[in-house]
């Protein structure tokens, strides 16, 4: 299973995925916008496009919050993991919720003035060189012009076109996009306030997120892949008899790739560990119906020769490999993707 | 990774596993509970914007009175309405961020009739100018003198506003999330007002001028919003107290 350039591929789960999320967009918005007003005990109330300006920046800020937590959390608790399958759905709502907050604001803070809205948000304050009163919008709009850049480029034909690393690497300008953020929060609004809830409800969302992320790379690296040992040519990945049916064992080769070592039907096969999609850990998946199955969206590959099967076309490399003493050696050198290595038997 | 052997296994286009489903109902259940929390919690802890406004319930006020380009325009009322006092001294503007600039240019001095809308905020107050003759005209009359006393150099604690938010135009109408707007109403003349933490001669308010009786100066615009200390000349108009505000001696307040 893998993907053609087809619009967007659906199925149940997305839909379940994508109403989950809608619907806690809807709540927040629904509650912030409609609800509080009658709990706000202002002699004369909030001017609606800047309550309404604050609503959807709140909640783009949460939505962010939760995007980014959602990658730490599945590394530290498998159970996550299915948040992942739909991330970037969340994502391109998140472009679309901060657009609205961008936009309430510049037709209301930068309107009925002869210097057009734009220019405004540009010109009118340029005070640069300090912090306090420091034109924290232009910070806002540089997250949101990122948030829109991954947006349109969300889709898999982009992932396709910019190839799986490329994509990726792109797509990590959402953390410059978040550090953007907190900045453009901290030197605004944050520098008014009276009441608590919001400084303390940012600082404490801000710091476990990065507080996660932290911690997801220490676990990692305390439990993270072996680095195979060189046996000769060969390198050692693990004892045959560490690898339970139906699943791998994963290494690190000398030049840094990983390889995956999957136990089918008492049979041992090697592939790259590198999913075709998006770099997912394919080690970290399962056979299912004969098929190596990816945790992060479920493409899947033959694990004999590392090709999609029909009418799919990803391919992954192979690698040769051998048992000896009970040791699985693997030959370092990857084969091309999609060469048929017969599968070893564990002797 | 760490040891996953038992726990259940998600394929996105298959049905969860029973296990994993109960799981994620209950993230599902929790996010949208978080989110409505949230939504709760920042919405209905926003802080009081202050009871400035426009007044259409005053309806529309039309006074007569002398004209004074302080350079922001301002009428010494001779000839009050229902809601502006006789002796009042009054700040005008015209729609949005847009002065009185242009129209009132060869007024100075002379006795006019203004008419519009009224905002207000507690002591401060301005009139929103209609358009055209209907908004400004000259009075027949002549027009009286009118004093204005020097009360010497001050140094006052507080924030630069723009004057027409301050008083009820937006809500909120003042801090740093708003200086970008306040910035754009100076830009278009809309006379800037001083909040001081203390009162001034008994104002808290005070319309803002360069130090030589100039507009805003553009070496002021960094200064708006944040609370400073400054010094200046201050004089009373009437009920008015025009402070000549110079940059130079600004320093941030923490
Ligand atoms: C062109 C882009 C943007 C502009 C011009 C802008 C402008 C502003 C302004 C003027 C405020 C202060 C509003 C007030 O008076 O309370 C504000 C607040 C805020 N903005 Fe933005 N912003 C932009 C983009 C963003 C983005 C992309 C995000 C998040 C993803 C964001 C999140 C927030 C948040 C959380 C607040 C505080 C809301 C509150 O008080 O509850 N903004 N923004
Ligand atoms: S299926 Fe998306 S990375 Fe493997």
């Amino acid at each position: 299973m893998s993907v053609k350039y087809i619009p967007v591929q659906w199925n149940p789960n997305k839909w379940i995925y994508d109403g989950i999320m809608l619907a806690g967009v809807a709540a927040f918005l629904w509650v912030f916008i409609h609800v509080t007003p009658e709990i706000l005990s202002h002699e004369r109330p909030i001017n609606s496009q800047v309550h309404n300006a604050r609503a959807f920046g709140a909640c783009a800020f949460l939505m962010l919050s939760i995007i980014l937590a959602i990658g730490p959390l599945a590394k530290l608790d498998t159970r996550f993991m299915p948040l992942l399958y739909n991330r970037r759905h969340f994502g391109v709502m998140t472009a679309f919720v901060a657009t609205a907050h961008a936009g309430y604001i510049l037709n209301w803070y930068f309107a009925f003035s002869f210097v057009p809205k734009w220019d405004a948000l540009i010109l009118s304050n340029t005070n640069y060189g300090q912090l306090l009163g420091f034109p924290f919008e232009a910070l806002g709009a540089f997250a949101l012009v990122i948030l829109l850049i991954l947006a349109a480029t969300s889709h898999d034909f982009w992932l396709k076109f910019l190839t799986a690393p490329v994509w990726k690497r792109l797509h990590y300008l959402i953390y410059l996009a978040y550090v953007s953020v907190v900045a453009h929060i901290s030197l605004g609004i944050l520098q008014d306030q009276q009441s608590l809830f919001l400084p303390v409800f940012f600082i404490v969302t801000a710091f476990l997120v990065a507080l996660l992320h932290v911690w997801a790379y220490l676990a990692e690296r305390k439990t993270g892949d072996p680095l195979a040992s060189a046996e000769g040519d060969w390198m050692r990945v693990c004892q045959a008899d560490e690898i339970d049916e139906g699943r791998a064992r994963i290494a690190l080769l000398p030049d840094g790739k990983r390889v995956a070592v999957f136990k089918h039907e008492g049979k041992l096969s090697a592939i790259s560990n590198a999913c075709a999609h998006q770099n997912g850990p394919l080690g970290e998946g399962r056979i299912i119906d004969c098929l190596v199955t990816c945790p992060w969206h479920g493409f899947q590959y033959r694990v004999t020769d590392g090709q999609s099967p029909a009418p799919f076309t990803e391919k992954i490399p192979t690698y040769n490999l051998r048992v000896q003493d009970g040791a699985v050696l693997v030959d370092p050198k990857a084969n091309p993707p999609g060469t048929h290595v017969d599968p070893v038997e564990v002797a | 990774m760490a040891d996953n052997k038992d726990k259940p296994f998600f394929v996105g286009y298959l049905t969860a596993p029973d296990g994993l489903r109960s799981f994620l109902i209950g993230i599902g259940i929790g996010l949208i509970l978080l989110m409505a929390g949230v939504g709760l919690g920042i919405g209905a802890t926003q802080d009081d914007p202050g009871n400035g406004a426009f007044r259409g319930d005053y309806g529309r006020q039309t006074v007569t009175g002398v004209m004074e380009l302080t350079p922001y325009p301002v009428v010494r009322v001779t000839q009050g309405s229902e809601h502006v006092p006789e002796g009042h001294t009054l700040m005008l503007s015209a729609g949005g961020k847009q002065s009185l600039m242009s129209r009132v240019r060869d007024l100075d001095g002379q006795l006019v009739t203004v008419s519009g809308t009224i905002l207000d905020r507690g002591e401060l107050d301005m009139m929103q100018v209609r358009g055209g003759q209907n908004g400004i005209s000259r009075a027949e009359g002549d027009a009286p003198e009118m004093d204005s006393e020097d009360l010497g150099r001050w140094r006052i604690a507080g924030e630069i506003c723009d004057g027409k938010c301050l008083a009820g135009a937006m809500r909120p109408g003042t801090g740093i999330a708003h200086k970008a707007c306040a910035n754009l109403c100076l830009i278009g003349d809309i006379p800037p007002v001083f909040v001081s933490t203390q009162p001034v001669e008994g104002s808290e308010f005070l319309l803002v001028v360069g130090p030589d009786g100039t507009i805003f100066p553009k070496s002021a615009y960094d200064l708006v919003a944040a609370y400073i200390s400054v010094e200046g000349k201050v004089v009373r108009h009437g009920d008015l107290l025009v402070f000549h505000l110079e940059p130079d001696t600004a320093e941030l307040v923490q």
